[in-house]
């Protein structure tokens, strides 16, 4: 019966192990240490696997602890049967190199983990069972105990693999490494002080979450208040400390994620408040990074009657011509929010499509390059006067990124809690009904396009001062989808969220730099992972949350009641 | 002489359809009118025409000195018209109170500048909105108050219904329109609701028009009852009168193998 029970998994977790070495993963990533002298990564991926397709298969029954570990026994088992008759069959000599070139002695020897033969199918066999049998009687733990094992191994593969960045922050800090690192893995001390840690603060945590959710219902309305600004503060704070500690190359990527941010929160305005699905909002980042541009920079065809540009004739430099830039997008926000005022859904999503497209064709025609510069772009826009913040240096322009992404973070939260937040969330749950409701339903599209389209100029501003000159590539249509999925990754609606959706949508592809050619493959899966276990995404506004686990409680449809007295 | 609502020769078509056909309808305050007629006899429609949802092809419409047509749905709420839904359409993935404080959308006037700053209008604005929601909601007894922060889409049918109409007599109407409030409740339900809106009536003095199929309903609240057909009107009156009228009965007895039976 277990042993049924583990077929269908185990052969998927198999074929999914084979395909994995047959892409060439597996040797490639043995290369990376995760437990210096140990296990690499290639091997990590394997016992991943294992743990995955135990853990799956046994969390569908609703068993006791031997049930789960024996079926998540089976299982493991399977998925190294698998990988040993592929690894037979490249021994009896079946040549599939000419369509798998990675297939090679190297990942042989993975596979057999550096051992002998016989002893590394041995070796293979053994960890998958053991590791299936552990990953099978997971579900059956209590909650506390489940979560801080998960907590203990997830933590120590995240210090392993964010080695490149954790040592270097590490030695900003003028702390010892060698303990922790040897050759880019973990040292042994290391990852048992990891694994303790990990494992202590979680069960800590769990266990003293009855108690705190009690006294935070108990806590004074006053008292919640001063918690959540302490907190807050403590957070911004965090923020403005890191790109000391974590020194320029990363500053860089955390001035990229910002600006992501910057465009997360207008998009979010857009489509998580008002409900407007807008898949041009590239068209905003561009007016605001072309508008800075022709503000600032000396190849600029804006001239006074001198011939000077503005720059030069001292009219204007980024800090001056900003809010000329915002406001210029936000009227061309609203005059693109004009004609799909009465376009709802899909059909609205495709108008704003095609609005990405015109600016982007706009911006590169032959028709605007005198004023564009068609497909050379603006150059030279000037990174504004240094005396505040020297723009070009990533470690200052994260901060000014970050002053504005508060400033837009705090337009979305006073916006999102008024009348207008009302008025859109209306609209966005039910046009007709709103209107009915007194809502004016034109003003209030137009103003979500507008604020909008204002936050986002400012992720253009920072982005043309950022990199010195702007060309039109730089405003297709991914970034449009970009900006969605950012949003959508970190919940639609929530602010938290947006900074976290940056953060792994723009941040990680920096980070898995390191696996080449695999990068994008293993950021499409964290991705597809991600969606399919935390639909409301991973920072969700709680309200969100709750529709989208509607059905988990009883459901409140075929409720009947008696008459009200 | 004049109604607080009046209509005439209202009409509408859709393509060969003639919904409402030069319809000629009032309603005062503190009176409740009972819209009765087959499926397809223009009932909605004309509601749609009173708030603005449809523009009417031809006919007057004049409310509380206003003239009605060409005005927008929101516009038509803020000279105090409100309306509910035949199928019932509340903010699904708002909570009960946050329904309700939409209501109270073109009684306030707090802009971006407002919401952004805090000001003191604005927080002192929001208190009312939250005290008027609360009092709306606070008419149907403890039925609602005490799930204001559940989601609308939690809510029990029946309570959704309520919600509806506490959205709506947030939006503080002379005039609320109900589409057929009764539908899906069960017999004790439907009394409640014939009690809740007199209720309505005798303490809001709003003029009510109400669409219901449900006889029961239509007799137990009526003061004047119109039968609609085919888009025109066939009979006004007390409610004995019209369910006594010939062209009444006709309308429903020829129709009587594929209507709901009235």
């Amino acid at each position: 019966m277990n042993l049924r029970q583990s077929l269908k998994p185990g052969a998927i977790g198999g074929i999914v192990v084979v395909y994995l070495s047959a892409i060439g993963m597996v040797e490639r990533f043995q290369d990376r240490n995760v437990i210096t002298g140990l296990v690499g990564l290639g091997v990590v991926l394997m016992l991943t696997t294992y743990a995955i397709t135990a853990y799956t298969t046994a969390r569908k029954s609703d068993q006791p602890l031997w049930t789960g570990a024996s079926v998540g026994f089976f299982a493991g088992l399977l998925v190294a049967l698998v990988t040993l008759g592929f690894e037979g069959l490249i021994n009896a000599g079946l040549d599939v190199r000419g369509m798998f070139v990675s297939i090679t002695p190297g990942l042989l020897e993975t596979l057999e983990f550096g051992l002998d033969p016989a002893v590394g199918a041995l070796v293979m066999v053994l960890a998958a069972t053991i590791i299936g049998a552990a990953a099978g009687a997971l579900p059956t733990l209590s909650d506390d105990l489940r979560s801080a094992i998960v907590y203990a191994v997830t933590s120590t593969l995240l210090m392993s693999l964010g080695e490149p960045i954790l040592r270097v922050t590490l030695g900003n800090l003028n702390l010892p490494t060698a303990w922790l690192y040897e050759l880019g893995g973990l040292t042994i001390p290391g990852l048992i002080l990891i694994l303790v840690v990990a494992f202590g603060a979680r069960w800590w945590w769990m266990s003293g979450a009855e108690a705190r959710r009690e006294s935070k219902a108990h806590m004074p309305e006053g008292t919640r208040r001063t918690w959540s600004r302490t907190s807050l503060f403590l957070a911004i704070m965090g923020l403005a400390a890191l790109p000391w500690i974590v020194g320029p190359f990363v500053s860089d990527v955390l001035g990229t994620v910002g600006l992501y941010v910057l465009l997360g929160l207008g998009l979010n305005i857009v489509v998580g408040y008002a409900g407007l699905l807008d898949l041009g909002y590239v068209a905003f980042f561009a007016v605001g990074a072309y508008a800075a541009a022709i503000f600032t920079s000396p190849a600029s065809f804006l001239v006074t009657e001198e011939g000077q540009t503005f720059a030069e004739a001292g009219f204007t430099n980024l800090w001056i011509a900003l809010p000329f830039v915002v406001i210029i997008a936000v009227i061309i926000g609203a005059a693109i929010g004009a004609p799909v005022l009465r376009l709802r859904g899909d059909y609205l999503a495709i108008v704003t499509l095609g609005f990405g497209e015109i600016i982007r064709t706009l911006v590169l025609s032959d028709w605007l390059a005198p004023y564009l510069g068609g497909a050379q772009g603006l150059t030279r826009v000037p990174a504004a006067p240094p005396e505040l913040f020297d723009l070009r240096n990533p470690q200052h322009i994260y901060y000014v990124i970050l002053i504005f992404g508060l400033v837009a973070a705090y337009i979305s939260y006073r916006l999102v809690d008024s009348r207008i937040g009302r008025a859109w969330a209306a609209m966005r749950e039910d046009e007709d009904v709103a209107e009915a409701m007194g809502i004016s339903v034109v003003r209030y599209k137009l103003l979500a396009f507008a604020m909008g389209a204002g936050v986002g100029s400012l992720g253009g501003v920072f982005f043309a001062a950022k990199i010195g000159s702007i060309f039109p590539n730089s405003f297709g249509l991914q970034v449009s989808i970009n900006v969605l999925a950012v949003i959508i990754l970190g919940g639609i609606g929530s602010i938290p969220g947006v900074i976290v959706g940056a953060a792994a949508l723009v941040g990680l592809p920096e980070l898995l730099r390191e696996f080449g050619e695999f990068r994008l493959l293993i950021y499409g899966a964290i991705l597809i992972a991600i969606m399919i276990f935390r639909p409301e995404g991973l920072l969700p506004n709680k309200r969100r949350q709750r529709e989208l686990h509607e059905g988990d409680g009883p459901a409140p449809l075929d409720q009947t009641e008696e008459a009200p007295a | 002489m004049s109604h607080l609502l009046e209509l005439h020769g209202v009409s509408k078509r859709f393509g060969g359809v003639q919904a409402v056909d030069s319809v000629d309808f009032y309603a005062d305050p503190g009176e409740i009118v009972g819209v009765i007629g087959p499926n397809g006899a223009g009932k909605t429609t004309l509601f749609n025409i009173v708030t603005g949802f449809y523009a009417p092809d031809a006919g007057k419409i004049n409310f509380d000195g206003h003239n009605l047509v060409g005005l927008k749905p929101n516009q038509i709420t803020r000279v105090g018209i409100s309306r509910t839904f035949q199928a019932v359409r509340l903010f699904a993935a708002m909570t009960v109170l946050e329904n309700a404080m939409v209501g109270q959308h073109t009684r306030t006037k707090a802009g971006v500048y407002g919401a952004l700053f805090n000001t003191r209008n604005t927080v002192s604005e929001e208190q009312r909105v939250h005290s008027a929601a609360i009092e709306s909601l606070s008419f149907f007894g403890e039925r609602l108050t005490p799930r204001i922060n559940s989601l609308a889409s939690e809510l029990a049918y029946a309570d959704r219904r309520r919600l509806e109409i506490a959205r709506a007599m947030a939006t503080e109407p002379q005039l609320l329109l109900l589409d057929e409030p009764a539908a899906g409740m069960n017999p004790a339900e439907k009394e409640g609701l014939i009690e809740l809106i007199g209720r309505i009536r005798d303490e809001k003095g709003y003029a009510i028009v109400l669409i219901e199929h449900d006889m029961p309903v239509i007799k137990g609240v009526s003061d004047r009852v119109v039968a609609l057909d085919y888009g025109k009107k066939i009979a006004e009156g007390s409610y004995d009168e019209v369910a006594a009228d010939p062209q009444v009965i006709a309308a429903y007895l020829g129709k009587a193998g594929s209507e709901e039976s009235a």
